[in-house]
């Protein structure tokens, strides 16, 4: 045992003081009483009426010192040694992830972590620090190299569950940046081991120790992970993926919305670790459909799932080309186009177009907006220099995401115009001898091709359509996107043109404006459910939809990781000294001196 | 006078009087039944005529009838002789209010109405040994001067409640009343013993303080004796103030079972009662008054 703060020992000056007090004389003042005979003999006259006379035993001066000599002892807070290995720097990894709101363990994962925790925080002894880091799909530093046990306390109870995934490398990434070289460091991660894989570049520079606490027993849940709706030829039809991940066997009722319409109830029973999926119908006029099951497992997060039914609005893209079937064919594969094709002799500038495609062809007056300008012809503003012969082609930056999917290892290009010393953007693609591709984001999206196309076996590969697919999707990103996105996810959301307002509706009833105009990043994504975007375009309301679900196998797994694979430490100048934590037992002791004090009164109450 | 008992208090004493359970003999005629036979209008016996009665009492129908002088026997109406003791010892000067100022002004009020009656009231005050307050008043004009007696005597001392007894036994038969708070070194059996063989209507008003019923400090103190001065360290506690009160109750009992072995009226009192309602209420129920 340990006394904190030993100081406080100097209070037991107090005993010999109280001793002290009952050798004294006391000044009595006097009562006349009618008849001295009446009141008892048997006077308990405690104090002594001559100084430093023997003193007389008494169970009130005994009960007195010995609350006395407890309370000194509460004050000198002593601790003993507890079972956790404690750094001097603790960082404590919270996972905050939606597995954490599952409640195989009551009340929740997330409420017995924090208990854990809180067990930790006991533990700190006066020189301890610890930082908690709330481990949600972005990951927060909760409290930073705090030593105030009360404060620590505090932020981990205003610690609440998200919706995301756990980011245990960002988490990670985090705590190696709070920790000084040479900290005696220890991360404690207290999660149901529900965590994406850990970065190599994270494994490898971990400056302290990881010692994973494992949460939660059991991944006995039923949850929906999918579900999408298809437009056919005749019909729509949603498809949705239902599994048990669990071992035993559940019977449920699957309830089937279509803008909270009931449209269809069914009765499922899914062996352990069998999936179903369901092909149901959708109403033409549905907007947006759901699903809820009442399976009453230990993870509600995956039990209610929507999707929107409604088709996007069509953006109209104008193709100026003598004649390119390469690329009338790629921008085709985008349901979401509506193409007008035209020959540069019957170009018009002012047709409204959400974007131009010129193939071989550049009018005097490029358009105020987005454009594809392809091997514009020589003289014209954007054209490049004499063409030349190109080698091999390759990617600036093979990470771009324009690039995605795109491979170019077998793509040759004859002959591309000069575009070194073009000012039109930034290469994306680009050979020894000069850059065949920019692109810019100012004044709009635009992108300029040096070659033609038919001088390049490009539109023969498969990565031509993936290019002209990313390319249209960057410059015409849909206004709002109608697929599902997961808690946390950020959603760009392009205004309509002339629209003046723009919001966002949450499923908890929340309004969150957007500056209007411009292309906005929403990520107040964290709640599962269905989202309007609400658009004013000519004083009209105009409202397109997106859902958030939580579809992940991963999560709705919820069986917790045994053990994680954790990096080992590879600082080699960091001190590790852990010690054994301290449990501090003052609490304890001051109620044993409560306890002290009201026998004393009792006593003194029964004359002892 | 007035300093003793307020005139509204007074006014309401007048409808009052003193009740005994037996007849009284007195020396001069007063307004109760006497065991002596008299001149009244309540009749009381016959008996056989004796030369040299009054042959005024001869009943003329009965020696019609029985042809024997009979006399008509009528109950004498005589005084009551009544006689206070009060205790002015030092004991008495304690309390709020103060037992004695209380004791004085409940004497005032029995010998008022018991004067108003044409009673003959004796007055006598005791602590160490008994002081007589004079010749016996009789009348209302003796009022004034019984009050002003009353408050004369000083008060202090020690009680010493063997020297009542002869006071006590050598009084004419009437009524004796005994105002005291019963407390002291020596003990009050002696004097009730004494009230009781007296063939006296005794009764006896034990008179304590509020303070002294339910004592309202502790912690520590010293206890000073009021009547021998002697001084004793204290603490108070609620066990030895458990302890004070059972010893009260049960010298006040012992008082009560005295007074009643002896025959006699007994009343507990508390100073911090009215004196309308001491007098009005508990000396009423007591039988004292009517």
């Amino acid at each position: 045992m340990t006394f904190l703060a030993p100081a406080a020992a100097a209070l037991a000056l107090t005993l010999p003081v109280i001793v002290a007090l009952y050798f004294l004389r006391i000044r009595r003042p006097t009562r006349v009483v009618p008849a001295l005979n009446l009141w008892p003999d048997e006077i308990r006259d405690r104090q002594a009426n001559i100084p430093w006379q023997r003193l007389r035993f008494s169970w009130l001066l005994m009960l007195q010192l010995l609350a006395a000599a407890v309370l000194v002892a509460a004050a000198a807070q002593p601790a003993v040694s507890a079972g956790t290995s404690l750094a001097r720097h603790s960082v404590v990894l919270l996972d905050v992830s939606a597995s954490m709101q599952a409640q195989d363990v009551q009340p929740s994962r997330l409420d017995e972590a924090k208990l854990e925790v809180g067990g930790l925080i006991d533990q700190l002894g006066p020189q301890d620090r610890m930082t908690l880091i709330a481990l949600g799909s972005v990951p927060r530093v909760v409290a930073s190299v705090a030593g105030d046990p009360e404060a620590l306390h505090r932020a981990v109870s205003d610690m609440g569950a998200q919706n995301g995934a756990a980011d245990l490398s960002g988490g990670l990434a985090l705590a190696a940046g709070l920790v000084r070289p040479g900290d005696d460091a220890r991360a404690y991660l207290f999660s149901d081991g529900i965590v994406g894989p850990i970065r190599t570049d994270v494994a490898s520079s971990l400056p302290f120790p990881v010692e994973y606490h494992r949460v939660g027993v059991s991944g006995e849940n039923v949850g929906m992970t999918s579900l999408v709706v298809r437009t056919g030829a005749q019909s729509r039809a949603a498809y949705l993926h239902i599994q048990n991940f669990g071992q035993q066997s559940r019977s449920f009722s699957l309830e089937w919305r279509a803008d909270s319409r009931l449209v269809d109830v069914r009765k499922l029973t899914l062996a352990g670790g069998q999936a179903q999926d369901l092909v149901l119908p959708v109403p033409s006029d549905a907007t947006v459909v759901s699903a809820h099951i009442d399976a009453g497992d230990i993870f509600a997060l995956d039990d209610t799932v929507s999707a929107v039914a409604s088709t996007p609005r069509a953006f109209r893209v104008l193709l100026v080309t003598p004649g390119n079937v390469f690329l009338q064919q790629a921008l085709s594969l985008r349901t979401d186009i509506q193409l007008d094709v035209i020959a540069p002799a019957a170009y018009k500038s002012s047709a409204p177009y959400a974007m131009s495609i010129f193939d071989g062809y550049a009018p005097q007056a490029l358009p105020d907006g987005p454009f594809i300008l392809i091997n514009p012809p020589a003289g014209s503003p954007l054209a490049g220099g004499t063409p030349i012969g190109i080698g091999r082609v390759r990617a600036l930056d093979a990470g771009d995401p324009l690039l995605t999917n795109v491979d170019l290892q077998d793509v040759h290009i004859a002959r591309s115009q000069d575009l070194r010393a073009s000012r039109f953007g930034r290469p994306l693609i680009t050979s020894l001898q000069t850059p065949l591709v920019l692109v810019r984001d100012e004044p709009f999206r635009q992108v300029l091709f040096g070659f033609d196309l038919h001088e390049s076996d490009l539109p023969l590969r498969i990565a031509f359509p993936i290019l002209v697919q990313n390319l249209s999707e960057w410059i015409l990103p849909p206004s709002v996107p109608s697929h599902s996105f997961h808690p946390d996810e950020p959603v760009t959301i392009v205004p309509e043109t002339g629209a003046t307002s723009v919001a966002v509706l949450r499923p908890d009833g929340s309004r969150r404006s957007l500056a209007g105009g411009s292309i906005a990043t929403f990520g107040d994504t964290d709640l599962t459910g269905l989202y309007t975007v609400e658009q004013v375009v000519a004083g009209k309301v105009d409202r397109s939809w997106f859902t958030v679900n939580l579809f992940s196998e991963q999560i709705s797994q919820l069986k917790p990781a045994d053990r994680l694979t954790l990096p080992p430490v590879t600082s080699t100048t960091a001190v590790h000294s852990a010690h054994r934590g301290q449990l501090e037992v003052w609490p304890w002791i001051a109620l044993a001196a409560l306890v002290i004090v009201v026998l004393e009164w009792l006593a003194f109450h029964r004359g002892l | 006078m007035a300093a003793l008992l307020d005139p509204p208090l007074l006014r309401r004493l007048e409808a009052l009087a003193l009740r005994v359970r037996r007849a009284v003999s007195g020396q001069m005629g007063g307004e109760r039944r006497s065991t002596a036979r008299g001149r009244s209008v309540e009749f009381a016996d016959f008996r056989s005529y004796s030369p040299g009665d009054d042959f005024r009492l001869i009943d003329w129908n009965a020696y019609a009838r029985l042809d024997r002088f009979m006399l008509r026997l009528f109950v004498a109406e005589q005084e009551l002789p009544l006689s206070i003791f009060v205790d002015l010892s030092g004991s008495m000067d304690w309390g709020r209010p103060n037992k004695a100022a209380t004791a004085r002004r409940l004497a005032g009020a029995i010998a008022y109405v018991a004067l108003a009656a044409l009673d003959r009231v004796r007055l006598t005050v005791f602590a160490e040994g008994p002081t007589s307050g004079g010749a016996p008043y009789r009348g209302r004009r003796a009022v004034a001067n019984l009050f002003s007696r009353l408050q004369s005597f000083p008060v202090g001392g020690p009680t010493d409640y063997g020297r009542l007894v002869w006071p006590i036994a050598r009084q004419r038969p009437g009524m004796t009343v005994l105002i005291s708070d019963g407390l002291g070194e020596s003990s009050i059996d002696p004097a009730i013993a004494a009230l009781g063989r007296a063939r006296q209507e005794g009764v006896v008003l034990q008179l304590l303080a509020p303070q002294e019923i339910a004592p309202d400090w502790t912690g520590d103190a010293r206890l000073k004796d009021s009547e021998t001065g002697v001084e004793r360290e204290f603490t108070s506690t609620p066990v030895t103030q458990a302890a004070y009160l059972a010893a009260l109750a049960r010298r006040t009992d012992e008082i009560e079972h005295s007074a009643h072995r002896q025959g006699l009226r007994f009343a507990r009192l508390s100073t911090d009662q009215p004196i309308e309602d001491m007098v009005l209420r508990t000396l009423r129920r007591l039988g004292l008054l009517s």
